[in-house]
Formats: C-alpha cells, sequence, structure tokens
C-alpha cells in the first residue's frame, strides 16, 4: 500500500467518527426540524397531517410570536453591543503591564461565565427582588428608607422594563468570556508596536483604536458570529429560568415561545416552524454581519 | 514497517472503541432516562405466565415513598407480576422520548394542567386507552365496583371525560379543594370575620390597607384557576361553568360572566405591589410567603401548601384558614374548585388488561390507606375516615357549606398560537400591572374562545 493512501485511509478513520455524530446529531435533526414544519402534529402520536406551509402563514399573522422576535432582536442587539464594548475596553487594559492585580480581576471577571444559568438566574432574582433586592436596598438610601414597595422599581414585574432586566443579566454573564478571548488576541500583538507608536507620541486612546482593533479584527468577526448564537440560546436559558416568558409573556423570546407551542400548546408542527424561522434568522444575520465586517486583513 | 502495522490496527481499534463507546452511552443513557426504582419481587409459585409492568409516576408534593409502597402491596397481591415502576420529578422527560420513539409505559400518573402539557397532547391526540370499562370492574381484593367506590361527580367531568361523550379515558385520583388560604391567627388576633361575600371582602380590604397588609396575592397567574371556575359557578351556577369550559357562544358577554371578570379587576387594586414580578416559577414561593408574613390576606392555593411551605418561617401565631370563595351576594352559593389529578393508561400500552387491574387496585382500601399517609386523599366513599389534622379541615370544606364543581376545558384539537390558559389566568398579570384593562383582557378570552370552539373534538 503507498504511503499516501494509507495516510488518507488513516485521515478517513479518524474523522468518521465526528462526522458520524455530526450526521446522526446536527445535519438530520435540523432537516426533521424543516421536514416537521410543514405538519400538524401534537408530538406523541401517529396523526401526522401534512399542511404545506400553512403554519408559517399563521405564524405571520401571530402577534405573539411578533412580540418574542422584537424581544430576540432587542436583546441581541443590547448583549452585542454592550457586551463587545465591555470586553474589548476591559481586555485592553487588562493587558496593560503596570497594572496592578491584573489576573484577580480577570478571575472576577471570567467566574460568571462558568456558573449555570440556574444559579445566574437565582442571584438576579435576588438582585431584582422589588422588596429586599440589592438594586432596591440600593435606592433606598436615596429615597428614605419607609419607601412603600410599591414605589419601587418593579424589575421583573414591569413590562417595559423586564427586557431590559434580562439583557443585563446576560451581559454580565457573557462579557468575561468574550474578555479572555480578546485578551488572547492582543497578547499576539508584539509589544514593539506599541512601544514605537508611543515614541512617535500616539495616546492610549488612538493606539486602541489605530494598532489593537486592526490587529485583532479577525477575532472580533468571529465573535460577533458566537454573538449572534449564544444570545439566542442563553436568552431562552435566562427567561425559562428567571421569569418564564412573564409577566403575561412580556418576556417571551422566540426559542422560549417555540418551545411554549412545541410542548405546552401541544402543536408540535408550529413550533417547528418557528424553530425553522429562527434557524434561518441566525443563519442569514450571521451572514450578513460576517458580510459587512469584512476588511483587508491588517498584519503585522 | 511493523511498527506502521501496528498503528493501523492501533488506530482501527482506536476508532471502533469510540463508535462502540458512542453506542454504550446511549444505551445507559435510555436507562438513565427512565431510572426505574424496580422494586422487583421474584415470584414465588409462578403457576401464571410472569407478567411485567411499566408504571410511570410523576413525583411532586406527595413523594415518591407511597408509589413505592403501593406497588410493592400490588405485587404482594399478584406475585406473578413484576412492576417497573419510573418515578420523576420532570416525568415528561423521562418518558417523553422513549413515547415519542414508540416505547410506551403501562399506566401514567400524570395529571392535566402541567406546564409541559403531556397529557393534555395525549387527549388531543386520542392517544389514551378508555377507561369506561375499569369502572365497571371489581377493586381487586374487594367486593364493590370501581365506579361504586369513587366519590359521585368525580366521574361527570371534563377532566375524566373530555370528549364529553359519556366515555371515561382518565381515572381521577388524589383531589384537593381549592379555595382561599389565610392567616387564621391574624383574623382572631384582629378580630376580623371571614368575608361571605365580595362586598364584605371589599371592606375587610381597606380595613387592612389601613394597617399596612394587602387584601390578596397570588402564587402564580396559573393559580386563578380554581379561583375563577369556582367564581363563574358562584356568579352563574354549573350552568355557566360548563358552557365556559365548552366554549359556548357568547358565554362571556353574559352579565354572569362578566361579573367574574369585574370582581377580579377590582381585585387587582387590593393586590399587594409586588406580586406580579414573583409570579413566575422562580419565586411564586416569595407570594406565598407575603401570607405567612401577614403582608397579604388571601391567597388561592391548594391543599398541599401546608406541606410545600412547611419549613418557611412565619409571624407569631401563624396558623393555616381556609375558606370556599365568598358569593357574589348575600345569601348566594359559594363554591370550591375541586382539584383532582389523574391516571391514565395509553392507547398503545402493551399490558392493557394488567394495567387496567392495576388501576382499579389503586381505589382499594388498602391503596387508599397508603397514599393517605403521605397526604394524597383518593375520592373514595368514606375516605374521611382516614384524614387527620390539617387535612380534617380542609376535606371538611364541603360539609360547611359551600359546592363542589370540578373538571375544566373541553379537549379540543391543538390550534396554533392559541392557549387558553395564557389569556385567561397568565394576562391577569397585566390586569395587575395596569397594562390590560379588563376589556381587553375578555377581548383576548373571546378571541381565543372562538378558535378554540371551531376545533372542539
Amino acid at each position: 500500500m503507498s504511503r499516501k493512501k494509507s495516510r488518507s485511509i488513516f485521515i478517513a478513520m479518524c474523522a468518521t467518527p465526528a462526522l458520524l455524530l455530526y450526521i446522526i446529531f446536527m445535519i438530520i435533526p435540523t432537516f426533521n426540524v424543516f421536514k416537521m414544519s410543514l405538519y400538524k402534529w401534537g408530538g406523541y402520536s401517529e396523526n401526522k397531517k401534512f399542511v404545506g406551509i400553512n403554519n408559517f402563514i399563521i405564524l405571520l399573522r401571530d402577534p405573539n410570536f411578533y412580540r418574542a422576535f422584537q424581544n430576540t432582536v432587542i436583546i441581541l442587539v443590547f448583549v452585542t453591543i454592550f457586551t463587545l464594548a465591555m470586553a474589548l475596553g476591559l481586555a485592553a487594559i487588562l493587558m496593560r503591564k503596570d497594572l496592578k492585580g491584573k489576573s484577580f480581576f480577570r478571575v472576577i471577571f471570567y467566574i460568571p461565565n462558568i456558573l449555570s444559568i440556574v444559579v445566574i438566574s437565582a442571584i438576579f432574582s435576588a438582585v431584582y427582588d422589588q422588596k429586599d433586592g440589592l438594586l432596591n436596598s440600593f435606592l433606598k438610601i436615596f429615597m428614605g428608607q419607609d419607601t412603600s414597595v410599591a414605589d419601587l422599581p418593579q424589575y421583573l414585574g414591569n413590562q417595559r422594563i423586564i427586557v431590559y432586566s434580562i439583557i443585563v443579566a446576560m451581559i454580565w454573564q457573557a462579557f468575561g468570556y468574550y474578555m479572555v478571548m480578546y485578551m488572547a488576541g492582543i497578547s499576539a500583538i508584539p509589544e514593539s508596536i506599541y512601544e514605537s507608536a508611543s515614541i512617535e507620541g500616539m495616546g492610549k486612546f488612538r493606539q486602541f483604536f489605530s494598532i489593537t482593533i486592526p490587529l485583532i479584527w479577525t477575532n472580533i468577526r468571529t465573535t460577533l458570529t458566537f454573538f449572534i448564537i449564544s444570545t439566542i440560546n442563553i436568552s431562552f436559558l435566562i427567561v425559562t429560568a428567571l421569569t418564564g416568558g412573564g409577566p403575561d409573556g412580556a418576556s417571551e423570546v422566540v426559542l422560549s415561545y417555540m418551545y411554549k407551542q412545541a410542548y405546552t400548546n401541544s402543536t408540535y408542527g408550529y413550533g417547528m416552524a418557528v424553530g425553522a424561522v429562527v434557524f434561518i434568522f441566525s443563519f442569514a444575520l450571521s451572514a450578513i454581519v460576517n458580510h459587512a465586517t469584512k476588511r483587508e486583513i491588517v498584519e503585522f | 514497517m511493523k511498527e506502521k502495522k501496528l498503528l493501523k490496527i492501533l488506530s482501527a481499534v482506536l476508532v471502533l472503541t469510540f463508535i462502540l463507546s458512542g453506542c454504550g452511552t446511549a444505551g445507559t443513557g435510555e436507562t438513565n432516562s427512565t431510572p426505574s426504582e424496580s422494586t422487583s419481587a421474584v415470584p414465588s409459585e409462578s403457576t401464571v405466565e410472569p407478567q411485567n409492568l411499566k408504571v410511570a409516576a410523576f413525583v411532586g408534593g406527595y413523594g415518591d415513598q407511597m408509589w413505592k409502597d403501593v406497588v410493592k402491596a400490588f405485587e404482594d397481591a399478584n406475585p406473578n407480576v413484576t412492576v417497573e415502576l419510573t418515578l420523576e420529578k420532570e416525568l415528561e422527560d423521562a418518558i417523553g422520548p422513549a413515547m415519542k420513539a414508540g416505547d410506551y409505559p403501562d399506566v401514567v400518573y400524570l395529571a392535566l394542567g402541567r406546564p409541559d402539557a403531556l397529557t393534555e397532547t395525549m387527549v388531543k391526540e386520542n392517544g389514551l386507552l378508555e377507561l369506561t370499562d375499569v369502572l365497571e370492574m371489581t377493586v381487586p381484593g374487594e367486593n364493590a365496583k370501581v365506579k361504586d367506590k369513587i366519590v359521585p361527580g368525580f366521574l361527570d367531568t371534563l377532566a375524566t371525560n373530555p370528549y364529553s361523550d359519556g366515555k371515561t379515558y382518565l381515572a381521577p385520583v388524589f383531589y384537593s379543594p381549592c379555595g382561599l388560604f389565610y392567616n387564621a391567627g391574624l383574623f382572631k388576633e384582629k378580630g376580623w370575620e371571614i368575608p361571605q361575600t365580595w362586598d364584605e371582602m371589599w371592606k375587610l380590604g381597606d380595613k387592612a390597607k389601613a394597617e399596612g397588609i394587602s387584601l390578596f396575592t397570588y402564587p402564580t397567574a396559573g393559580y386563578l384557576d380554581g379561583f375563577m371556575f369556582a367564581s363563574f359557578a358562584a356568579s352563574g351556577g354549573p350552568e355557566l361553568f360548563n358552557s365556559i369550559c365548552t366554549y359556548g357562544e357568547g358565554v362571556w358577554d353574559t352579565a354572569e360572566a362578566r361579573a367574574v371578570f369585574d370582581i377580579l379587576g377590582k381585585l387587582a387594586e387590593y393586590t399587594e405591589p409586588t406580586t406580579v414580578g414573583n409570579a413566575n416559577n422562580e419565586n411564586f414561593k416569595k407570594n406565598q410567603q407575603l401570607v405567612l408574613d401577614n403582608k397579604a390576606l388571601f391567597m388561592p392555593n391548594g391543599t398541599w401548601i401546608v406541606g410545600e411551605m412547611a419549613d418557611s418561617p412565619r409571624a407569631d401565631g401563624f396558623e393555616w384558614g381556609f375558606t370556599a370563595l365568598p358569593a357574589l351576594a348575600e345569601g348566594g352559593d359559594r363554591y370550591s374548585y375541586t382539584f383532582f389529578e389523574q391516571v391514565w393508561i395509553p392507547k398503545a400500552a402493551e399490558n392493557q388488561e394488567l394495567a387496567k387491574k392495576f388501576v382499579a387496585y389503586l381505589y382499594s382500601d388498602e391503596a387508599a390507606q397508603i397514599f393517605a399517609k403521605s397526604g394524597a386523599i383518593q375520592p373514595i366513599i368514606g375516605i374521611s375516615s382516614m384524614l387527620e389534622g390539617d387535612n380534617k379541615l380542609f376535606y371538611s370544606i364541603y360539609d360547611s357549606g359551600a359546592k363542589a364543581v370540578m373538571g375544566g376545558f373541553a379537549a379540543t384539537d391543538p390550534v396554533e398560537g392559541v392557549n387558553m390558559h395564557d389569556v385567561l389566568y397568565t394576562s391577569y398579570n397585566s390586569v395587575v400591572s395596569g397594562d390590560k384593562t379588563v376589556g381587553q383582557w375578555i377581548e383576548g378570552v373571546k378571541e381565543a374562545s372562538n378558535k378554540l370552539r371551531a376545533a372542539l373534538k
């Protein structure tokens, strides 16, 4: 057997298990989501009825779906902007040599990412508690200790605030992770570039925007795709554990709405139609973002 | 060359191990998903063929010991039977995937009204075995027929006969009267009377407000189901209740139905201000705690509340009190909704005959006694003699003049995007927070009701 041939066989054998698992657990289920979105089915019986694109037509007229979709987009935009800014800024600060206690801060900022979503929800339900939560106890310092509970803001009860309450929890959870990713990118930039920039009289801010950001641009682009995928997923987890979609559906996001339709409402096919829309939406959005952020790669 | 061959063999072995270990975990995963607490009794005298029965039971407030004990007693009485028992808090997650793949348990204890709605889905998809003949069976080890042991009324509900065709598909088990729970100690201390009508309720609400106590709170809006059903019955009699449950045309426009919405609209103003923010599955106990802390007077709940809040701190002199819903006017009827759970057999179950025998056995005095020890009260005649403590007070509510109302909404085909639970109960959060008016609430209910009527089975 030639060397080349045996090499390819070896590679094929190594790749097969992963490929098989990928097909079984990713390709086939995704295909099934699209297939089931064309059926009316409760989820357990044999009574599957093909209804064509009827599920999608109902979806177009479903105000609850629009509300969930709107919430998802708001969360997506705010979480991405704030997490990106915070993670980048903190990464740049923490990579500076002369900062005291930087490894301590690195650990502190990363901790929320290790916690499970259920723990995070429990923490934030304590922070947001209207009566004796962290935030309102703090507010009472300014408003007076005998302020009646009714006058304090309801972070989880007010339908106009609740989405932002969720956004804050998500940013807190995510920024440490992205910070570490950016730090890895920044650490690859040779110190000499910054040194020569300083000698030329470039300030720290200018260095950040003209050296750091262009040099880790590929890194940032990759994380933008991560933002889209993980925000859609994690918003479902946080909403399920923190608010259950309430009050009265005000904090519902697309995936929690999909879950409710597929299971609670026994309309599995309809839930899968929501799933198909989410799938296409996140793919399209990633493609757009990827395209819009395309730049000539700057190297050192 | 030899080395190369060795490498090849090694890699082949490695790949195989990966693939096989993949299969292996899949296998254990399956058994994990049904962690069976199987109490396998070895048939001592196997004159008959050994039989296997798969029982899946939800583990809720009553705990899991009672099911282990009942299964043990059933096996002792039937030495040729081995029961494979699945006990899970999230029973849907344990049996759901297997059911989707065609592997069904024989008997399932999982009530209607759970968030995952597995039982509702089975009803909507006609996946349940008819149990009418079980009612005619003699209770194993006794002389009475099953239907003669069950308290009258329990078999005439939409929660047991979901298609309103006189055929029973779900067997009623473990009932609990629902109503308003309060701190009886506080009422004694202040010298307040329990309101018999809503007018008295509002007066009490103003009195309590002056002392910094809110009149009302609710754990989550879903707990309003018993509250609203009982109020509808109090307002328009059982006829209104039945008409609502079958999505009767124009029923939401009747003055009697509107009266209930108006009461709830007014009650929203008396609701404790932190209630809505905590009315979710994560924080509902904070709302229940309000009653223990004397921050709110009444909350709708069921008898399980005593066990659920057993370890919570409480105000001095706290004592559980329980009352039916107030009447709409002086001398009007007072109602208490009877919540009960269900046991069912999937149509696709393998051992249907044995499953039916097991269901019949659940109504035996022997089984009822085992259940009652854990606080689960079977709806069988003469059960009251087995009760003690708080339960004696709770279950005597119907002796002190309150009328019972049971059941729930009729089964429909699934309707995409329409959910009665959400529009009727969950929307109340918006009424309390001021995001919806009572009128908007009723409009939403009407719209959903119209769509569901068209899908009635």
